[in-house]
């Protein structure tokens, strides 16, 4: 089963998923249902998905990445993307990707820290 | 140099997961060519984009692919073909944007900024045919 091979793993009220460096379109298209599943079950208040072993982002997986970030968002959570390699970023731009109004980070370090303030702050 | 044009190896396109299948041949043939790893994401990231198009218009295609030279460069020649509805007009085909699949429409404009050149065959119910190549300077 190609969903196998993407987990989605809870950490403190965060999810996140790691990518792996050349998912086929049904594994890409799993990570969306599992991500929304997780969101509902776990109440997260947002998730990080770390793409740093990706090294191909075609017009398929960016349009299901900013798709769920969208679904996500209407689900009351934030999305970091987190990890980009250089080369992929490159690619990306000169493809004609935009991933809409999408967080991104460095690292999933990073992005964990970017999730966690957002929280903090809301507290305040 | 050992025989740099060799006969071309093919990759046929039948399901969604031969869409990997074609990345990763991309990827090695790409790698072997010598080219740095942003231009090995270009071309595989074109690949995916172009055998994706043989998928969703034609249901099945194929790919091959060789390796060229000429003058003082190497480079990669990829040729995507298929028997399916043909594109009616290429001028819309090629603009940003433009999709009749529900898709982001970046396909054929996007990989052919990712590639040196690209050529597109394509005849209303007989099929189509694109071939793009990327090329290396020998130092």
């Amino acid at each position: 089963m190609a969903d196998e091979r993407v987990s989605v793993i809870k950490v403190r009220d965060m999810l996140m998923v790691t990518m792996p460096a050349d998912p086929d379109d049904a594994t890409v298209t799993a990570l969306q249902e599992k991500v929304l599943d997780a969101m509902g079950r776990h109440q997260a208040k947002g998730l990080v998905l770390d793409i740093s072993a990706v090294d191909t982002l075609d017009s398929f997986f960016a349009r299901t990445v900013a798709e769920t970030t969208h679904m996500v968002a209407l689900m009351g959570g934030r999305t970091v993307i987190a990890g980009m390699q250089p080369s992929v970023a490159i690619t990306a731009t000169q493809l004609g990707l935009t991933l809409g109004r999408v967080l991104t980070a460095l690292d999933v370090d990073r992005a964990l820290g970017m999730l966690g303030n957002a929280r903090d702050g809301r507290s305040r | 140099m050992k025989n740099v044009v060799a006969a071309q190896p093919q990759v046929r396109i039948d399901s969604e997961g031969d869409i990997v299948l074609v990345r990763r041949t991309v990827r090695e043939a790409a790698t072997r060519l010598g080219v740095g790893i942003t231009d090995v994401t270009r071309i595989v990231t074109a690949a995916s984009e172009l055998a994706r198009n043989v998928f969703h218009y034609a249901g099945t295609g194929v790919m091959r692919w060789r390796m060229l030279e000429a003058n003082n460069s190497i480079g990669i020649e990829l040729t995507f073909e298929d028997q399916g509805p043909g594109i009616p007009d290429l001028d819309q085909a090629m603009k940003e944007g433009f999709t009749t699949s529900g898709g982001l429409g970046l396909g054929l404009p996007g990989a052919k900024r990712l590639m040196d050149e690209m050529e597109i065959e394509s005849r209303v119910g007989e099929g189509t045919t694109v071939i793009v190549r990327k090329w290396r300077k020998r130092s």
